[in-house]
């Protein structure tokens, strides 16, 4: 499966957004760690909706925060998983 | 086969005999014996931290695993906190363990997960081994989770039985923890972060204990709300956070948990010093 980073974006942009609907100006550029948007409950959450619906595992130490800083680099993760580099 | 506890009790002697009274009362009595004290902690300090540790680090640290030091690095200073009552008798731990109380995404449910020797752990080791244990129970794949699967098949007139027969043992003997089930009985201390879970600012929190009365100690941390507090040069918006301890008469009194207390708001305020013994730890990457 090729997975297209801005329809990633999109997706994950909106799964956010509906869980903090206070924030309307939630962007993919925005630092979810910064602006304390990113709490353990909806980051469980967004990993589980990502492993589901793109078969995908997420390792705890990829848990950190150049991976989980915007919405933009969780996609660049997702894809780095769904499509791993040969070694 | 593990025994969480000391073999041999604390002596007589050295229990405080305000504490013996509770020890000791009859049931007939309907003492409570449960302490309860909250504070207010500074949570700017606590709160930049954590931004700063997740402005670079290999883990995302939260309040919970701040939570989970302070509470180590506190118990190290009272090493006579770290206790439980068995019968009437008072036993020390082993080694400072902690509970954490945590959402089962794939349960819905609350569930526990326990934090061996934490007060040799780093943040960022503490972080790993939390999110590690979320992960497996959001999957359902870890092993603690397929025996939960199996307990949540027992009737509850069964569940009861072994309830009641579980409890009293271990209220009465200093048991080995024999399974993924019963090992969470090796931390004395509970922690409870409700910063981030939706709930509106708490003004008072009391929880509830165990059944079988193996955590003495229960910690929760409620959400950051703003605050104007007065400084000498005028007032100041802050962001507070609430800080409940419960604690057992039996173990402990007023006054001791008051300084418990104090040392767990101070790591937190001054949350710098949860890295202090970071190098201590092993196995830090």
């Amino acid at each position: 499966m090729t997975l297209d980073k801005s329809k990633l974006e999109d997706d994950i942009l909106q799964f956010v957004g509906s869980r903090i609907p206070n924030h309307p100006e939630l962007a993919k550029d925005t630092d979810l760690l910064e602006d304390s948007l990113l709490d353990s409950l909806l980051l469980m959450d967004l990993i589980f909706q990502i492993e589901d619906r793109y078969a995908i595992k997420f390792g705890s130490d990829q848990i950190n925060p150049a991976n989980f800083r915007t919405v933009s680099t969780i996609a660049s993760l997702v894809l780095a998983q769904s499509n791993p580099q040969p070694a | 086969m593990k025994w969480p506890l000391h073999s041999r009790p604390i002596p007589n002697s050295e229990i405080p005999l305000y504490n013996r009274y509770y020890l000791h009362a009859p049931k007939s009595s309907h003492v409570d014996s449960t302490l309860l004290m909250g504070t207010e902690i500074n949570a700017d300090p606590l709160l930049s931290f954590l931004h700063d540790r997740n402005r670079g680090g290999r883990v995302i640290i939260t309040t919970a695993h701040a939570l989970v030091r302070a509470t180590a690095m506190a118990l190290e200073k009272f090493p006579e906190m770290n206790v439980r009552v068995v019968g009437r008798r008072v036993y020390a731990f082993r080694e400072i363990s902690i509970r954490m109380a945590f959402f089962h995404r794939r349960n819905r449910d609350i569930d526990i997960l326990l934090i061996k020797a934490a007060n040799q752990k780093s943040l960022e080791q503490i972080g790993r081994e939390v999110w590690e244990r979320l992960l497996q129970a959001g999957r359902g794949e870890g092993a603690r989770d397929r025996d939960l699967a199996r307990m949540r098949r027992v009737p509850a007139f069964w569940f009861r039985q072994f309830m009641r027969i579980y409890a009293a043992l271990d209220r009465n003997f200093a048991l080995p923890a024999v399974s993924r089930l019963d090992e969470l009985r090796g931390g004395s201390a509970l922690v409870n972060d409700l910063s981030s879970s939706g709930v509106p600012p708490i003004r008072s929190y009391k929880p509830s204990r165990f059944p079988d009365d193996s955590d003495s100690l229960n910690l929760t941390l409620g959400p950051a709300e703003n605050k104007v507090v007065a400084r000498a040069d005028g007032f100041e918006s802050v962001r507070v956070m609430p800080l409940f301890v419960r604690a057992d008469h039996r173990l402990t009194d007023a006054y001791q948990v008051g300084k418990f207390l104090a040392v767990v708001r101070d790591l937190l305020q001054n949350p710098q010093q949860l890295d202090v013994a970071d190098s201590r730890a092993s196995g830090d990457q």
